[in-house]
Formats: C-alpha cells, sequence, structure tokens
C-alpha cells in the first residue's frame, strides 16, 4: 500500500514539475490578423528591404504570403489588381524603438506607465503589460506605413525590464496585438539618465561607475540563479524529486533569459566610451548585445559594433538634449551601416510618436548625409534601415522585414519616391490583409478618438 | 573620395574667400536661379544682385556683378526665420548651468537679450541648414503672461545684432496646478492694470512702486518695475504676443482678449485652430504651427490633425512654423514640407518660413528678397522643402558664411585618417 502510495506521489510530482516547464509562456500572443485578400500590385517600383530595387515590377499578395515578384504575373479571377505604375512599394516599415502605448497619447500622469522608476533594476516588469491597447498613436503610425514596432520600457532605470514586438493592429488585449514567436527583449539604459533619476534621491547609481557596478551586481546574481536551475535540471528525476526546485524569481528569469540567448538586450547608450563598456560588459557574463539605441557618438566605434555584430539603432540628427548627445553627425547612420566594408547594421529608429509615422524621412535624411559624407549607398540599401535591420534586431526577420517569396505579405504602397518629403503611404497590407486605404478612407480608430470632440464624429474626421 | 572632397573644398574656399575679403566693395551677382521671393508671386527665374549688406537689384535682367555665382536650375529663398526658439540662450538641454531662458525674479518683463551667446553651436549648425535670423524667447513661467523674446540676426559675430525685446510671450491651457480660467482672470487683470498706467507714473522708480502697491494684481503677482514698462508696452506700443494655446475655446478666449485690450496677437501652437478657424480667420490672427504635430498629446490638442496646415491655409490664415527642438529648429522646413504634402501650397509654405514672420513680427527689411532688403539669401542644392536638401550658400547681411559646423568637422574626424588616432586627426 505505501509503495502504491510512494509511487502514485512520484508520478504526481513528475507530471506536476513537467507541466511546470510546459506552462513557461504566459501571456502568449493571441493575434488573429484581418481578412485575407488576394492582391496583384502591378506595375511597381519596388525597394524589396534586401537591398534591391525593381522598377515597373508586378508583386503577388495570396494566402497572406508575399509569393512572387517579377514582370507580367499571372493571376487567377479572384485577385485584385491595383495598378501601381508610378508608385513605389516598400515592405512595411517596423520601428526598434517606440513607447506607443507605455507612453499613450494623450501624455497624461494616469497612463505613462512606461518607466518603473522605483529601483535601478527592474529585470521583473515587462513594457507589455503596462500598454494601453487604445492609444490613438497606433493608428497614425500606421498611415506612416508602419507594420510592427517594438516597445520598450523608457530609460529610467539600469535594467528597465522586458520589451515587446506588436504588430501594429490594435485590439481590445495586449496579446491580440503581439507578434507571434518573437522573443522578448531586455531594456537597458546606460549614462545620464539612471544616474540622474536614482542620484537625485541619493540612491545608487549617482555616477557611471555606479551604472556598471549596478549591471555587473544583477547579471552575478543571474548566473548564480542560471546554475542553481541548471544543476537542478542536471539532476535525475529521483533526484529531482528528493530536491527542492529553486524558487521562481520573476527578476532573475528574465536576466536568466538573457544569458541562455532567448531574450535580445536592446541598450540604450549614447556616448562611444560606454557603448565599449557595455561591450565588455555583455564579454563578461557570455551575453550578445543586439542593438545599442540612440547611440549618438555610435559613429566613432562603428567598427567595433560591426566587429561584435551590434545593431546601431539611431536617429537621422537628433542632439542637444542632454550633454551625451551633443556630439551628433548627421552621417552616423551611415558610417554604421558602411563599417567593415559595408557590414555594420544600422536602423532607422523614433523614439517618438511623430517620427515613427515619418521613418521614411528620417531614412532619406540620413541616406543624404551618408552620401555628402563620400559614401556610395543606394536608396534600396537605406530602406534597409527601416525595414529589414529592424526585423533582424526585433527577432522576427524569419517572418517579415522584407518582401521575399514566402514571408508575411507586409507590403506597403508609397505615392511617390518614399524618401521624399511628399510620399504618403497610400495602402498597407499586414500579414497579406489590408489595414489602411488613404484613398477610401479606410482606417482603423481607437476606442479613444470615438465621439471624443462631437460625440457623432471621431476626432479627426 | 578624400582627393575630391579637398578640391571641393578648396574651390568653394577660394570663393568663400573672395567673397568675404570684398564684401563691402564689390557686389555679388546670383544669377539664373529659381527665385522665390517671399512674396506672393510664383517663383521666376531670375537673378539677384548684392551690394554690401543690401539686395540692391531682383531681375529677370541681366545685371553686371563683381563676383558671379551660377544658381542655374538652383532654388532661391530669402533665410529662414525662426519664429520661437531658445537658439542662443540654451546650449544643452537638460544641463541647467548651460539654460538662460528662466527667471524667478522678473516674469512679465524677463528679458533674455543679454544672455545671447553668439558662440553657441546652435547657430552656425541651424545657419548651415538655412536658418538666418531668430526669435528666441524665454521658457514659460509661472505668470500667463511672461517673458520678453527678442530678434537675433544669426551671423554669430560678437558685436549682436538683434531688436531687443521686441516680442512677449505667454500661454494658457490645461495645467496641474491652476485653472485655466484662473489664468484668465489673471491675465485680464493685469491688462486691466497695465491699461490704467500713465506714462507718467514710470517716470521714476518710486513711482512705478507706487503704482504697484496700488494695484492688488501688481503687488500680488509680486511685479517689478521692469514688468511694469513691459506691461506698458505691450498695451499702448502694439508688442507682438504671442501665446501659446491648443484647445478651441482657449483659442476663442484669446480672440476676446484681443479685441478687449487691442492687442496685437499671435498664437502659437493651435493644434485645434481648425475648430475655430473662421473667426481666427475673422480676426485675422496669425498662427505658429508645427504642422507635423498630429498627436493629441495632451486634452487640449485632441483635434489634432495633419491636414490642418492646408485647412487654415484655405481660410486665409496667416502661417508660420515651429519645431519643438531648437537644436534642430532647422526641421521646419522638413515641416513645411510635410504640411505641403498634406494639402499647403509651395508658396505660402515657403512665405511662412520668411516673409510672413517677418510681416508679423516687424522685422524690417527682413524675409523677402526685393530691392532694399537686407541680403539674408539661400542657394540651395535641390529642394529646400525636401529633408535631404542642404544650403549651399548661405548670405546673411550680404555676406556669405562659412558653413563649416562641428558636427561636419566630428564627421570628417571620424571618416579621414583612420590610421591616426582620433585625437590627431582634424
Amino acid at each position: 500500500m505505501t509503495k502504491f502510495i510512494k509511487y502514485s506521489t512520484s508520478l504526481l510530482l513528475i507530471f506536476f514539475s513537467f507541466n511546470a516547464e510546459i506552462a513557461a509562456q504566459p501571456f502568449e500572443s493571441t493575434y488573429s490578423p484581418l481578412p485575407a485578400v488576394n492582391v496583384l500590385i502591378k506595375n511597381a517600383n519596388i525597394y524589396d528591404g534586401e537591398g534591391n530595387e525593381f522598377l515597373q515590377t508586378d508583386l503577388l499578395i495570396q494566402n497572406r504570403k508575399v509569393t512572387a515578384i517579377g514582370k507580367d504575373l499571372p493571376i487567377s479571377d479572384n485577385f485584385q489588381i491595383i495598378d501601381a505604375s508610378d508608385k513605389w512599394v516598400t515592405p512595411g516599415i517596423i520601428d526598434i524603438h517606440s513607447h506607443m502605448g507605455v507612453y499613450p497619447a494623450p501624455g497624461v500622469r494616469t497612463s505613462s506607465d512606461g518607466n518603473e522608476a522605483t529601483s535601478p533594476v527592474t529585470a521583473d516588469v515587462w513594457a507589455e503589460h503596462s500598454m494601453w491597447v487604445q492609444d490613438p498613436q497606433y493608428a497614425l503610425a500606421l498611415s506612416g506605413g508602419v507594420t510592427a514596432f517594438h516597445v520598450l520600457p523608457g530609460s529610467a532605470n539600469l535594467i528597465g525590464g522586458r520589451g515587446v514586438t506588436v504588430k501594429n493592429l490594435q485590439r481590445n488585449t495586449i496579446n491580440s496585438m503581439k507578434f507571434p514567436d518573437a522573443p522578448h527583449s531586455l531594456k537597458m539604459a546606460c549614462g545620464e539618465n539612471p544616474k540622474r533619476v536614482y542620484g537625485s534621491r541619493q540612491q545608487a547609481p549617482s555616477t557611471r561607475m555606479g551604472n556598471i557596478a549596478g549591471y555587473r551586481k544583477a547579471w552575478i546574481e543571474a548566473e548564480g540563479y542560471l546554475n542553481r536551475l541548471n544543476e537542478y535540471e542536471s539532476k535525475s528525476d529521483e533526484a529531482k524529486e528528493m530536491g527542492y526546485k529553486p524558487t521562481r524569481d520573476l527578476e532573475l528569469d528574465t536576466l536568466a533569459g538573457v544569458l541562455r540567448g532567448e531574450i535580445l538586450v536592446h541598450n540604450h547608450c549614447y556616448r562611444a566610451d560606454e557603448m565599449a563598456s557595455m561591450i565588455d560588459v555583455a564579454k563578461e557574463f557570455g551575453y550578445k548585445i543586439t542593438a545599442f539605441h540612440h547611440g549618438v557618438e555610435a559613429y566613432k566605434i562603428a567598427d567595433l559594433l560591426a566587429d561584435n555584430g551590434i545593431c546601431g539603432a539611431l536617429w537621422a540628427d537628433w542632439w542637444g538634449f542632454k550633454h551625451e548627445a551633443y556630439d551628433m553627425v548627421q552621417a552616423n547612420i551611415a558610417i554604421v551601416d558602411q563599417a567593415r566594408n559595408g557590414t555594420g547594421c544600422a536602423i532607422v529608429h523614433s523614439d517618438d510618436a511623430i517620427g515613427i509615422q515619418h521613418l521614411n524621412q528620417e531614412a532619406s535624411k540620413a541616406l543624404s548625409a551618408g552620401l555628402r559624407a563620400g559614401f556610395q549607398i543606394t536608396k534600396a540599401r537605406a530602406m534597409n534601415w527601416i525595414t529589414s535591420n529592424p526585423a533582424k534586431a526585433a527577432g522576427i526577420y524569419d517572418q517579415t522585414g522584407s518582401l521575399k517569396i514566402g514571408k508575411n505579405a507586409d507590403v506597403v504602397i508609397w505615392s511617390k519616391n518614399p524618401f521624399s518629403v511628399y510620399a504618403l503611404a497610400e495602402t498597407v497590407f499586414i500579414d497579406g490583409a489590408l489595414a489602411y486605404d488613404r484613398a477610401t478612407n479606410f482606417y482603423p480608430s481607437s476606442d479613444f478618438d470615438v465621439g471624443i470632440i462631437r460625440p457623432s464624429k471621431n476626432r479627426t474626421e | 573620395m578624400i582627393n575630391k572632397k579637398i578640391h571641393q573644398f578648396i574651390t568653394f574656399g577660394y570663393v568663400l574667400i573672395a567673397l568675404n575679403t570684398n564684401v563691402f566693395a564689390e557686389t555679388i551677382l546670383i544669377k539664373n536661379a529659381t527665385i522665390y521671393d517671399g512674396n506672393i508671386n510664383k517663383p521666376y527665374e531670375g537673378h539677384v544682385l548684392i551690394d554690401g549688406k543690401i539686395i540692391k537689384k531682383v531681375s529677370t535682367n541681366d545685371m553686371q556683378g563683381d563676383f558671379i555665382i551660377d544658381a542655374s536650375g538652383k532654388i532661391v529663398t530669402p533665410g529662414l526665420i525662426a519664429t520661437d526658439t531658445n537658439i542662443g540662450i540654451v546650449e544643452i538641454g537638460a544641463l541647467s548651468v548651460t539654460r538662460d531662458d528662466s527667471s524667478e525674479i522678473y516674469k512679465i518683463g524677463f528679458s533674455i537679450y543679454d544672455a545671447y551667446n553668439p558662440n553657441s553651436t546652435l547657430i552656425p549648425w541651424n545657419r548651415s541648414n538655412g536658418i538666418t535670423s531668430a526669435l528666441t524667447i524665454p521658457q514659460n513661467t509661472s505668470s500667463p503672461i511672461g517673458g520678453l523674446g527678442s530678434f537675433f540676426v544669426l551671423d554669430g559675430e560678437l558685436n549682436i545684432t538683434g531688436k531687443k525685446d521686441m516680442v512677449m510671450t505667454g500661454s494658457v491651457g490645461g495645467d496641474s496646478n491652476h485653472s485655466r480660467s484662473e489664468m484668465y482672470a489673471v491675465i485680464d487683470d493685469l491688462l486691466s492694470f497695465a491699461k490704467s498706467i500713465n506714462q507718467k507714473d514710470l517716470s521714476t522708480d518710486t513711482n512705478i512702486s507706487e503704482l504697484i502697491d496700488s494695484s492688488t494684481i501688481a503687488e500680488f503677482m509680486e511685479l517689478h518695475p521692469r514688468d511694469v514698462i513691459a506691461l506698458y508696452k505691450l498695451v499702448n506700443n502694439n508688442l507682438p504676443l504671442v501665446m501659446k494655446a491648443h484647445r478651441a475655446s482657449d483659442l476663442l478666449k484669446l480672440v476676446e482678449i484681443k479685441k478687449k485690450y487691442n492687442l496685437n496677437l499671435i498664437i502659437m501652437g493651435a493644434q485645434e485652430a481648425n475648430l475655430v478657424k473662421d473667426t481666427i480667420a475673422k480676426n485675422k490672427i496669425p498662427l505658429i504651427i508645427n504642422p507635423i504635430n498630429n498627436i493629441p498629446g495632451s486634452f487640449d490638442e485632441l483635434a489634432s490633425n495633419i491636414k490642418m496646415a492646408g485647412m487654415l491655409e484655405k481660410a486665409d490664415i496667416e502661417l508660420m512654423f515651429t519645431a519643438p527642438r531648437s537644436h534642430n529648429f532647422h526641421l521646419i522646413r522638413q515641416g513645411a514640407g510635410v504640411a505641403v504634402a498634406n494639402g499647403m501650397s509651395y508658396e505660402t509654405a515657403i512665405r511662412g518660413l520668411s516673409s510672413t514672420p517677418a510681416k508679423v513680427f516687424g522685422l524690417e527689411k527682413r524675409g523677402e528678397i526685393k530691392s532694399g532688403n537686407f541680403a539674408d539669401i539661400i542657394i540651395w542644392d535641390a529642394d529646400p522643402l525636401e529633408p535631404s536638401s542642404m544650403p549651399e550658400y548661405v548670405f546673411i547681411n550680404g555676406k556669405s558664411i562659412d558653413l563649416t559646423t562641428r558636427s561636419a568637422r566630428l564627421r570628417d574626424r571620424y571618416t579621414t585618417d583612420p590610421e591616426k588616432p582620433n585625437t590627431y586627426r582634424n
């Protein structure tokens, strides 16, 4: 009898611990796309996000994928035809640095939830839980051709929490916006912000050396946690049932995820010397920095970034608001892109609800500055800065970010060459479904927009 | 790449030196340009003759000049005028020791003129991107009317060319600590007080002190003599008053105040102007707008709309442009480009960057390419509203400005001489 109880008890224990591993993905995406359309975009000029340009070429959207790019593509009867003569087609634009949702509009205290500025290390919080799904800014970004974006915590903290990639299709739950199978990210920040926020409260960090000590102490704890987890996992089933599983720690879960290579590090950092230090911190603990964000001084260490496979998610020209943002160079993005024989990874990001609507113009400024600096960069390559490169940095390049056969049909049709200030996004497809169409006034509006000024009209009507 | 750049630099530098050393002795002719003169004219092909500081003549007929710049195929516009900046009085936004844009002692009479730094890095940076002069204003302080702005020509000379204390500023709207009706009450009381001032009351400090003591609002707000003098000028000398406000109801209230006190009112921001455009047009209130800003950033800005610039133009409202960050105030031309992409006419956009601010703020002989005006002129390498374009030449007061910036030098430092340590490059 006791043998039976022991046996069934251990069976139960194994059952529950096994389930604990399977249930390790809370807050899974419940995204479902809009109705699919089959479309032939005819006779367009195309930048494919892989550095290629095709003139007067057709693109086929079928069953939510890009299925063909070529001249005079044959179609069957159930295809809608869009005549895109003299128009331009690009992949959907992806912003790798957004605070839409966590710093929504209107910018009021009650919903400004982007910084859990109560402790310098808050690896336990996830930015997605601060997102307001009714932010009216998402639809404005859609009208600028943005089909996906990466929401990060702010930069008040050394380690701010997890970021999340979302599809630009707002619904009424966060999970329904989450990009399926996209990895989480971890926001880190160096420089003035954390030391100002906590130093002004007479807390650590109050200096840059305090910043670095703060990251290193957190990673040391994470290493210890990961060791305990690994040690437990390597035990036999019998030993597991005798020993205690390490108590789960929400903060250290995230940091361990970074050390295991599952969570991508996005590191806000302006100064070249600090970026170099952060690379050393990453090496000390064996993790990878996916991208430095803002990086106003990235041009000073462009070779170092290329050698380490680190992207620079940068602005075309923002500067001067902080001392660490003083040494701006308009050719920053181009210099990073062209480092080590053009093996650098340059991204144009916005960190701004207005900038996200005009990332094509920001890329245009960055391109022209690069040309003036003497680099040879094509427009087709510059398009990568707002499409495939951010897709790579977000870990979704296998699904989207370029117009390649078999990838998601996230496609924008522009009225003019997108590098012109006069270009307007006319039509936007997300997963091969119509999400935005300027000519027919087809666009989403958030609940906030409904009747907010005059009851019978929406906000922008 | 390096050789070509050196060659270009030498050629350009030669022309530059030549132009600079003979500023007052010889004339400069800009030939065959596509001229947007800042007037209501459509652009035309023509020539501009600069003599000393002045535009001597603008003509479609041939002219003679000592130095000739062939501007064939190039667009020429007046120098762009910034309307609402802290250029020269703030170096780094987050570093308060470099900020000279606020006062705890003075409110209405706070002047920033003496804080202006001709060596600020914002000046060559904005100038090389097309801005030749600027209205620099203080940060808004506690009073709904607060602080005097000044006009500066961005030649970067230590001997400053400008016009001191020529605009009053203020703002009304949602605030965490003050009801906006309280702000209107304060404005009404202050202006009523201002109206009651006789010039002889200002003749001595003692007189002004007595005046302050006799006025509840002046005493309550702890006004200083400078504040009182500024108030007097506001209601008697037609001093332009730039009030920042967004909400439709606030725009209407400001129109009422303008009418009651006969003010020279300009409204800045005006994100909901489209809802009250007929009233604004009827009362001829010029607006300073940020046309790229379509975000309902506060409950005062719910009607924000990217099509607003075009709609306001159709209502015949005079429009000027602002940008949120003075470090890149030159991006007003990108904003103007977005305005044109969304319905504004090109010529109105160019005027909004040049002649409209000159006219609205009484900047004499600026803002238009016409005979007798100061020669603030830009020759662009392409369409100035395309952010990929840059000025090829910037003339301020007839002098061709060296377009070198710290930013360009840093760029060159990190794209040349890779074998040298960075500190030993140029």
